[in-house]
């Protein structure tokens, strides 16, 4: 159906059931997936999906529906259960539907360059990824995950105040996974890249750093339980972030979910740490011109300087708090209500080498891999007790790999406890927001082995 | 949900090219969640998937495709590309499809759609007032209602073609105490393969309560001690400690690759001779539980170690095929966006002999892990982690004193064949587990078990 019949019809629809202001939210993925094993194409999957959500004002309350199946069929229900669900919210909190910003940014994320990328290609580079695995060690006894993929989304919010804004992204990335064994130590580790650069899919040197991780682990065995001076290697930096960004939205800090509440202006960090949101970074994965309610986006500093600067806010948040939105409405999907989430988030990087910032170390550790962030971290008061591994450092050289370890500490306290922050800024898997930081020396961390 | 003539032409479409075996998952799922902060309903939201997914196997090798727009023509091409990526000859396909009727041995009473959002409110509210009135410690309790129906039909090119239907319902309760700067929260959430009933029959009051006192607890309570040390890991969700540190690893998706730590050790002790554990996804009502798996396969009751000695895995049909072993009922996806693979259903640990009360009395030093949040595990290591709720210190025979940010970490072969006790209080409890077809609802459970020794990470030194 052509979605600007439907739009017509749903809202006609939803004026006759009271509905003031609505809004469609339309979003469409076009994937293709290709996982190799021993040489073959085990699984490839293509799929082509398209969702849509309704939402409206009720009596100033807000209802929201969404379908997958966009025909007909599917009018009377958006209305009537975004309605039901309108009558029911008891939040005062006043929600709007937003006419649109002055201006937008051009920059929309797509990558033209990314459309020469053919299934021919992607096979081959899939083959050639596990192949490069197996051949650069001996000690790679499997190549449990080899997987490319692309996929190309856009996204349309059209409301009845007459915003109508569209727009493209696509997006390529690779994983590659693979197990070492060296005697009984068995290891295993993965290398993720996301891009829009053809150029960032190099076989050898994708494979070479999930087999270096992997073989460098192997022998690893605990340490003596103490605070270590450590360094904790930037994607895992970028994990722990990640995990506790939500304490930087403005709806974690109005509910009192953050510890951060009132604290803007405050030292939150040492005063090297800047960590920015920038929705229009160029090789961003989440880059925006415009965020899930339609608010035109910006790049700020969260924390400059080591002062919090801002929270990140959309608009409910934002006129609670008499600010305007930062423009980090988000939505996880046509699924899901407006909440708020960073962009592409990360620690600015600075001038020292992490090879220096190793030998500054006389006894301590680095960490290059948390387990359980999910689990063993604890958003509300900063506190982790982590699955840890990496490597020792005597003397200012790594001595040897580190496992079965735990690292236990609180967010808010390893923030002023950064002594040095790296020159390597690096991303994290994208999940809720893209995260990146550089490595970061810390004065110490609680380990028990 | 689809004409047996449409079926019978994508499937044709889908083998066109040589594949062996095609199949179709069609899924009409209604989603509803509320969400309730402070006691104020903030967000309501509703809506349907809808969608199609397509596998098509060529010996070891499979093709998936999905697609929401279900027009025969639309069908027909997304078929003919997945086709394009098999090659090989046509065969010819004859296909006769015996529609085969299930018994449902989870009956529904309450259709949760038939409810209005208002009931379910009030059923939040309830849960909100008794976790907010627990005591003046409680900051701030987050009360979430989750309920689902998803249909479903599966077809394939031997013939087969079944329809189910499937219904949750799900109720989390968050609980955050404070004092100072510090804060601490406590989580229940019962759910169940069940309707609106499910609020009948448990009290939801004894959850949100006893989230509260998890949270009131855990505030007061001093930073767990570090090191490797006897553990006792209490019944019910404490079962997520075999789900992770085992259950993953022994599900055909990594055994089938030799990538498991499991994989070849059928016949052979893996686990201490008190341990006995099950996959069963038959149980009535219960979570995980199903009809038919995501192949439109009869679940079973699968029992993986029997004694300590490795029985079974849980195996999906292609898996299967690289294995030689016949498929166990246990192919699952979160829908139709996933290819299906081996998954858990209601994974637990059986009764042993001990009672609780003994197993406390008989240590003499532990850390004794009440409720456990959730973990982690590399099926091709065996390293695992889980974070624990609520600790105690056992001293002596008895709970001496709480402790709070314990996290367990260690190798699920070696925790195995430490288990020294096991209780006979097992019980279920519901979780969502996240793998490669998704997250899927999967039952954890367990009796009381004790670990002779586990690695505990802490915020306060040995």
């Amino acid at each position: 159906m052509n979605l600007n019949e439907f739009k017509q019809k749903l809202f006609e629809a939803g004026e006759k059931q009271g509905f003031k202001d609505m809004e469609l939210y339309y979003q469409r993925t076009d994937s293709l997936n290709v996982k190799v094993f021993k040489g073959e194409v085990d699984n490839y999957s293509v799929s082509d999906s398209s969702g849509l959500s309704f939402r409206g004002t009720l009596n100033d309350k807000m209802g929201y529906s969404y379908t997958e199946k966009i025909d007909d069929s599917s009018i009377e229900m958006l209305v009537n259960e975004a309605k039901e669900n309108a009558q029911v919210i008891e939040d005062k909190d006043v929600v709007e539907i937003f006419a649109g910003s002055p201006s937008y940014s051009e920059f929309e994320g797509y990558s033209k360059e990314l459309e020469q990328l053919t299934a021919e290609k992607i096979i081959q580079f899939a083959k050639e990824l596990e192949q490069e695995a197996y051949k650069l060690d001996d000690r790679v006894v499997s190549v449990n995950m080899c997987q490319v993929a692309k996929s190309e989304g856009e996204k349309l919010i059209a409301n009845s105040k007459g915003l109508e804004k569209a727009a493209k992204d696509n997006l390529a990335y690779c994983v590659v996974s693979v197990v070492v064994k060296e005697g009984e130590s068995v290891k295993s580790d993965m290398q993720f890249l996301g891009t829009k650069e053809l150029k960032d899919f190099d076989a050898k040197k994708v494979a070479k750093e999930a087999v270096d991780k992997a073989t460098s682990a192997l022998g690893a065995s605990s340490i003596k339980s103490k605070t270590y001076p450590t360094i904790i290697k930037n994607t895992t930096a970028a994990n722990l972030l990640a995990t506790f960004s939500s304490t930087f939205t403005a709806e974690a800090v109005q509910k009192g979910m953050s510890l951060l509440k009132g604290r803007i202006g405050d030292e939150v960090a040492t005063s090297q740490v800047t960590i920015v949101d920038d929705p229009l970074y160029q090789k961003g994965l989440m880059s925006t011109p415009f965020d899930a309610e339609g608010v035109a986006t910006y790049t700020k500093n969260v924390v400059e300087n080591g002062k919090l600067n801002t929270f990140l806010h959309n608009l409910k948040t934002a006129r609670k708090d008499g600010v305007k939105s930062t423009g980090n409405a988000s939505k996880a999907s046509y699924k899901g209500a407006v909440g708020i989430a960073p962009t592409n988030m990360f620690i600015k990087p600075q001038s020292k080498g992490y090879d220096e910032m190793v030998q500054s170390i006389e006894e301590g550790v680095i960490i290059t891999s948390l387990q359980g962030l999910h689990s063993g971290a604890n958003t509300v008061s900063g506190d982790f007790s982590l699955a840890a591994a990496g490597y020792l450092i005597e003397n200012g050289e790594i001595k040897r790999p580190v496992d079965q370890i735990t690292i236990a500490g609180n967010f808010f306290e390893v923030l002023k406890d950064i002594e040095e922050i790296g020159n390597d800024l690096e991303f994290g898997l994208p999940s809720n927001g893209y995260i990146g930081s550089p490595s970061l020396k810390i004065k110490g961390i609680a380990v028990s082995g | 949900m689809l004409d047996n003539k449409v079926i019978g032409d994508v499937l044709d479409q889908a083998l066109s090219t040589g594949g062996d075996f095609a199949e179709i998952f069609l899924e009409d799922t209604r989603n509803n969640s509320i969400t309730m902060i402070g006691g104020i309903v903030e967000r309501t939201i509703s809506g349907r998937e809808y969608g199609l997914g397509l596998r098509i196997f060529n010996g070891l090798n499979s093709v998936y495709a999905y697609t929401n727009d279900t027009s025969r023509e639309n069908l027909l091409s997304v078929a003919k590309k997945a086709a394009m990526a098999i090659k090989g000859t046509k065969m010819d396909l004859v296909l006769n499809f015996q529609k085969q009727e299930i018994t449902n041995a989870h009956p529904i009473v309450k259709i949760p759609k038939d409810i209005s959002q208002k009931e379910k409110v009030a059923i939040m509210k309830r849960a909100h007032e008794v976790a907010n009135n627990y005591s003046e410690e409680i900051s701030q309790v987050v009360v979430n209602y989750l309920d689902n129906e998803q249909k479903v039909l599966i077809a394939n090119s031997d013939g087969k073609i079944v329809e189910d239907t499937r219904i949750r319902t799900r109720l989390p309760i968050q609980a955050i105490a404070s004092k100072g700067t510090e804060k601490q929260s406590g989580f229940h959430g019962p759910g169940a393969l069940k309707g609106f009933e499910l609020y009948d029959e448990i009290n939801i009051e004894d959850y949100a309560k006893d989230a509260a006192q998890i949270a009131t607890t855990m505030i007061n309570a001093e930073a767990c001690p570090s090191g490797k040390m006897p553990v006792i890991i209490d019944n019910a969700f404490g079962g997520v400690i075999f789900h992770e540190a085992c259950g993953h690893g022994l599900e055909a998706t990594s055994v089938a690759k030799k990538t498991s730590v499991f994989s070849d050790k059928i016949g052979e002790q893996v686990a201490s001779e008190l341990v006995t554990a099950v996959d069963d996804g038959t149980m009535p009502n219960e979570w995980g539980s199903l009809n038919i798996d995501d192949e439109g396969n009869p679940t079973k009751r699968n029992v993986l170690i029997e004694n300590g000695v490795l029985k079974g895995y849980m195996i999906d049909s292609l898996n299967g095929k690289r294995m030689g072993m016949e498929a166990t009922g246990s192919c699952r996806r979160q829908n139709y966006r996933f290819a299906p693979t081996s998954r858990m259903t209601n994974t637990y640990i059986d009764n042993g002999s001990s009672t609780p009360e003994e197993i406390i009395a008989n240590t003499e030093y532990a850390l004794y892990a009440k409720n456990m949040g959730g973990g982690s595990v590399n099926p091709a290591t065996g390293e695992f982690n889980f974070a624990v709720n609520e600790g105690y210190i056992v001293k002596n025979g008895k709970i001496d004193r709480p402790v709070r940010s314990a996290t367990l970490i260690g190798r699920g072969i070696d925790v195995l064949k430490k288990i020294d006790m096991v209780g006979n209080n097992l019980k279920q409890a519901p979780g969502m587990c996240g793998s490669v077809s998704g997250a899927v609802p999967t039952n954890v459970g367990q009796p009381m078990i004790r670990v002779s020794e586990i690695t505990v990470g802490g915020r306060k030194g040995e």
